[in-house]
């Protein structure tokens, strides 16, 4: 039998907080209004930047938030913008708020670049499967802190024109064999682009037998050691790579675009759904399937999150819930808008909430998935890119 | 050697300037053209060099030595001339000026006949200066002795005294003259001025 | 009474005044910016880690080479074609075609010229349809290793240039008449035209050239933009990996990147001496010049300049003509040289966001406007003798390279606030704009005769109806190209747009680089051709009101 007593302290336990939260959140609301947040994201994909126009229409509807799209096209130049902003004593920065992960989230977060905690307390944030996807808090194995919201989830993917395809190399050593019978066909982007990282690390972790090494931090020594059998397959595969790995196109779109004139046979893409999307935009052919390597492939959540001299945090604060709304995420998550998989646990929405995230079966969706692999340390980074510079950036 | 003009006339569009002129100039003979300004002097000259610009043009015959020049390219036909500027290549000092027009052979007979020419016109030892840093009348001889150097079979002169000041002029046109007579070069010479008339010279008005 | 006579208008010290203006908007700016950019060049630190960049001398080799080549192919081409042309029927009509070709902004010419010769562009096309391939051919053609299809989108673009140059040399009065008197004389002793312009012309105009050459070299030596677009990736050329490291979020490698600024900018200096010095131990054997008539042309190097120049006109047509069909392009899969969808949605997302297009078009005219009121203010005011340190000023803005200078602008402009304000942003186009016009203009200003004033003020002509009513009718043609030319340079800027617009505002050469990143073709083509338009038509519109009242056409 429930008494009195603590039906009341079960109240107290799950509704005070929210019902403070709720005062607090009025009062950023409030505060938003009329403002103009400057959300500098990457703006190489038209879609993209179309659903990013929308969410404008819709925060400034309803929240009366002005929001301005600072086309980028590598999110390195923001992080080192506010920094600049920062240094020279600029409180009124010119970023408020910003699409990111990765590297860049952990360089900000190291050098107290942004603002926060504040994700939890956006009032959406609710909904976030945190438990069945693990890296909206754990951004590429630096632990978010509430310091960036998520907004997206990414498994890396790769694509081609099933017609051309017969059967797609499902890992490494079969992509390897499949540009050995198809010279020239076949390449990655060259890093630091973000892509061309992962193509890299995903390579790394399928040619590494202890994968207990990716949790930790590495230092050189012990990487150059553990990445010989994954030199050695790159230096397998160099040769019978686009332009015989000499060059390497400069970003992932430019790859998807050659694969689309058909200079390439397979692409890569973060977003397992991009290549649907393509299809359905017209820029790939209806024959084009997408796949995951059979042993899994690395997967990360990207986000957005406020610097520290943002002018305009309420705001950005309301436009970062706004972007986790289930009406958004849903929107987003559409093949024929964007195709960017939801953070959100779709169990914890509302029946008809949730039936807007259901996407059919589309030409180009991935046919073989397989299981997300979370990212090696952040420290595994910039020994990948040297050693890869070092040994194919000179031509 | 002899320079045969036959009923050269020259046009400006539908405009004629003159017609069917006509001349024969004996080896060192100088023949005067005279004419007011805008008579077609120079167009005249210009179309005997085979320069005429593009919206002038003329008919008729250049014969020289027995030769059509009519159709030749104008530094094949080996035609002079001296303007009314001297026209030293501000770039090049005065011996190289004068080797300009030097024909071709070893460089130690080429050296020798520009020495010779500066010779005869007493600027010995200047071959080096530039042209600039020589007197009015030292720039004259200069030019005259380029044009001469070159050998030409003829020679056509563009009021080439009248930029002179007097004291000088009837120096160098006697100079001039004589050098033309000496070497029996046919000479067509364009002016206003009368005085610039050699004596016994024939006399045409256009 | 004895007392001083009276003196010109620039000799009234009130009048001195409107010197400043060019002085606070334009030499201040550039001078604050230069000590910035000099500042970055002292952390031993980044020198350390420049030195321990693999791809440092490659690169460093690239950019040297990519800049030498081109400035050599862009000016023989444009010697060769300008002294075949120079006094033909086609002569009195070159400066169109050229202008034209000059309002064509570098980095849409990169974006054009890639999407003909890329594997899956239209030169392959057109070989397909007798080849028969049906996947792009595995041609090395854009990004290729050795920086050719950079060097040869550079030579098309400098070369008009580089003419432009010379045709204004040639068709100044003074070596006009120079030169046609020099034609006679070297045609009456025997030289061909071949050698008068090798023995006559040329030893007078290249030193007037010996500015200019550089000032391209050290464009294509640092060229970013053009380089992102079509030249070498792995490694790049210096410029590029410097522009990435500016960029990079981490501090160490944007001290690298400064480092490598100074390094390229030092490296173009002891090359382009190396090449004066070169040139000059070769041209002081001065034999050649005095050879003596050559009995007939032995090379015909001024030969087919028409069809030469034809060529270069066509180039530009067909990538023109190109990016329009493109933009229309939804799909145009590989062999087909005809799209197989067109549609206007490129177009209409371009009508939807305007934006971008906007704000370059008011940066150009504002700039364009303002550079010329500071210019004829100073020229108006100033006396002659001041001129060089405006000129020297000028040059040095035009001939440090944009990465250096864009730089040390940033870094200043970040310590007064200015990044990503508007005032910072027309600063920074103002720059360039003010350097071109002022050097544009100094010649046909200052070289006005005298004797024009004389005469009015005989006709009771007062100062300001001697200005509207004489000086700017005669100086129209001038004046007009040079305002052109302004207005071409702000709209085509894109490192300091980038740098000191800290993302606040999105210039149309910021979109159409951005674009070239992504994937939608049809939009980066209808970009690419709104970067084009405007500069043609301001082209257009000087050549049609700079002609003299008595021209026929």
């Amino acid at each position: 039998m429930i008494n009195r007593r603590s039906l009341l302290s079960f109240a107290a336990v799950s509704l005070l907080p929210n019902m403070a939260f709720a005062a607090d959140w009025s009062a950023v609301e409030a505060e938003a209004k009329g403002q103009e947040v400057y959300f500098n994201a990457w703006a190489g994909a038209d879609n993209i930047n179309a659903y990013i126009a929308w969410a404008g229409e819709q925060v400034k509807a309803r929240f009366g938030v002005t929001l301005n799209h600072i086309k980028i096209t590598d999110t390195a130049e923001v992080v080192k913008r506010v920094r600049d902003e920062v240094k020279a004593g600029k409180a009124d920065g010119s970023v408020d708020l910003v699409w990111i992960n990765g590297e860049n989230f952990r360089v900000m977060k190291t050098e107290k670049l942004l603002f926060g905690p504040f994700a939890a307390a956006l009032p959406n944030f609710a909904f976030v499967d945190t438990v069945g996807k693990p890296t909206t808090l754990q951004d590429f194995t630096e632990t978010v802190d509430g310091l960036e919201s998520p907004w997206g989830m990414a498994q890396f993917t790769f694509f081609g024109d099933g017609a051309k395809i017969s059967s797609p190399p499902k890992s490494m050593i079969e992509l390897a064999a499949f540009a050995k019978a198809n010279p020239g066909r076949v390449t990655y982007p060259a890093p630091p682009d973000f892509h061309g990282t992962t193509f890299l690390k995903q390579a790394l972790v399928e040619a590494t037998s202890d994968r207990s090494i990716f949790a930790k931090p590495i230092d050189k020594e012990a990487f150059a050691a553990a990445a010989k059998p994954w030199l050695a397959f790159l230096d397998e595969l160099r040769p019978s790579l686009w332009r015989e790995g000499k060059q390497y196109p400069k970003s992932q779109a430019e790859i998807t675009q050659m694969v689309a004139d058909g200079e390439l046979l397979i692409g890569l893409t973060f977003n397992p759904n991009e290549p649907a999307n393509l299809v359905a935009a017209g820029t790939l052919p209806k024959t084009t399937i997408a796949w995951q390597h059979a042993a899994g492939t690395i997967g990360n959540s990207h986000f957005v999150a406020i610097p520290t001299n943002a002018k305009a945090k309420a705001g950005a604060q309301v436009v970062a819930n706004f972007l986790l709304s289930a009406e958004a995420q849903a929107r987003k998550n559409d093949l024929k808008i964007w195709g960017d998989p939801t953070v959100l646990d779709v169990t914890k929405l509302s029946g008809d909430d949730a039936k807007q995230f259901a996407n059919l079966p589309a030409p180009g969706s991935v046919i073989f998935p397989a299981p997300a692999m979370l990212e090696p340390h952040g420290s595994f980074v910039p020994l990948i890119e040297a050693i890869w510079l070092d040994h194919y950036g000179k031509g | 050697m002899s320079l045969v003009l036959e009923k050269i006339s020259a046009y400006l569009g539908d405009t004629r300037i003159f017609e069917s002129l006509s001349l024969t100039i004996e080896p060192g003979e100088i023949v005067t053209v005279m004419g007011a300004s805008g008579s077609g002097k120079t167009t005249l000259l210009a179309a005997i060099a085979g320069d005429l610009p593009t919206p002038f043009y003329a008919v008729g015959k250049v014969i020289l030595n027995g030769h059509d020049m009519s159709k030749v390219r104008p530094e094949q036909r080996r035609i002079g001339r001296l303007f009314q500027d001297d026209l030293l290549f501000p770039h090049l000092t005065v011996g190289e000026n004068l080797l300009f027009g030097v024909e071709r052979g070893p460089k130690a007979m080429r050296t020798m006949q520009m020495k010779e020419a500066l010779q005869r016109i007493d600027l010995v030892g200047l071959e080096n200066r530039a042209p600039h840093t020589l007197s009015g009348g030292q720039r004259s001889r200069v030019a005259l002795m380029r044009a001469l150097l070159a050998k030409p079979d003829a020679m056509l002169l563009d009021e080439p005294f009248s930029k002179l000041d007097r004291a000088l002029r009837a120096t160098i046109r006697d100079y001039t003259y004589a050098h033309l007579q000496e070497r029996k070069i046919p000479t067509l010479l364009v002016t206003h001025d009368f005085e610039d008339v050699p004596k016994a010279g024939r006399v045409i008005h256009v | 009474m004895v007392g001083p006579l009276r003196q010109g208008v620039t000799g009234k010290v009130w009048r001195r005044a409107f010197g400043s203006p060019i002085i606070i908007l334009f030499v201040l700016p550039l001078v604050v910016s230069l000590l910035f950019a000099l500042g970055a060049a002292f952390d031993l630190s980044a020198w350390q880690l420049l030195w321990a960049h693999p791809q440092l001398w490659p690169a460093l080799g690239l950019s040297i080479f990519t800049g030498l080549m081109s400035v050599l192919l862009s000016a023989s081409l444009a010697i060769i074609i300008v002294a075949g042309l120079y006094l033909s029927g086609w002569w009195p009509r070159l400066s169109f075609p050229i202008g034209a070709m000059l309002a064509m902004p570098h980095v849409a010419l990169a974006i054009g010229l890639s999407f003909l010769i890329m594997p899956s562009g239209f030169l392959a096309r057109s070989v397909a349809l007798f080849s028969g391939w049906t996947t792009p051919p595995n041609w090395i053609t854009n990004h290729d290793p050795y920086g050719l299809s950079l060097i040869a989108a550079l030579v098309l673009k400098e070369t008009p240039f580089l003419m432009w140059i010379l045709i204004s040399i040639l068709n100044r009065q003074d070596v006009r008449d120079n030169f046609n008197g020099q034609r006679a004389v070297g045609l009456s002793l025997g030289h061909t035209m071949t050698s008068i312009w090798q023995r006559l012309y040329l030893p007078q105009i290249v030193p007037k050239l010996v500015w200019p050459l550089f000032v391209v070299f050290a464009y294509a030596a640092t060229v970013v933009d053009m380089a992102l677009v079509i030249g070498p990736t792995q490694p790049p050329t210096l410029a590029t990996l410097v522009w990435a490291d500016i960029n990079d979020s981490q501090v160490l490698n944007n001290a690298r990147g400064a480092a490598g600024a100074w390094l390229l900018t030092v490296a173009i200096a002891i090359v382009a001496l190396g090449v004066w010095g070169l040139a000059n131990v070769i041209f002081s054997r001065r034999e050649w010049l005095t050879v003596g008539p050559a009995p007939r042309a032995l090379i015909k190097v001024f030969f087919f300049a028409r069809l030469k120049f034809s060529s270069l006109i066509s180039v530009y047509l067909i990538i023109t003509v190109l990016l329009v069909i493109l933009s229309f392009a939804a799909l145009w899969p590989f062999p087909n040289l005809w799209p197989e969808i067109l549609s206007i949605s490129a177009w209409s997302r371009v009508g939807l966001d305007p934006s971008a297009f906007f704000t370059s078009g008011v940066l150009a005219v504002s700039t364009t406007v303002t550079a010329f009121a500071l210019v004829i203010a100073w020229m108006e005011t100033q006396p002659q003798m001041r001129d060089k340190y405006v000129t020297l000023l000028s040059a040095t803005a035009l001939g440090v390279p944009a990465i250096v200078l864009a730089l040390g602008q940033y870094r200043a402009f970040l310590q007064l606030g200015l990044t990503g304000s508007t005032f910072g942003l027309f600063l920074a186009h103002l720059l360039p704009v003010t350097a071109y016009m002022f050097i544009v203009l100094v010649g046909p200003y200052r070289s006005f005769d005298s004797r024009w004033q004389a005469s009015a003020s005989g006709l009771l002509a007062s100062f300001p109806r001697f200005f509207w009513a004489i000086k700017l009718p005669l100086l129209k043609a001038p004046l007009l190209a040079a305002s052109a030319i302004g207005f071409a340079v702000s709209f085509g800027q894109y490192v300091p747009a980038q740098l000191i617009s800290a993302g606040r505002y999105s210039t149309l050469p910021m979109e159409a680089v951005t674009l070239t990143s992504g994937t939608n073709r049809p939009l980066t083509a209808a970009f690419t051709l709104l970067l084009m338009v405007p500069p043609l038509l301001v082209f257009m519109a000087a050549a049609h009101f700079g002609k003299s009242r008595w021209s026929k056409l």
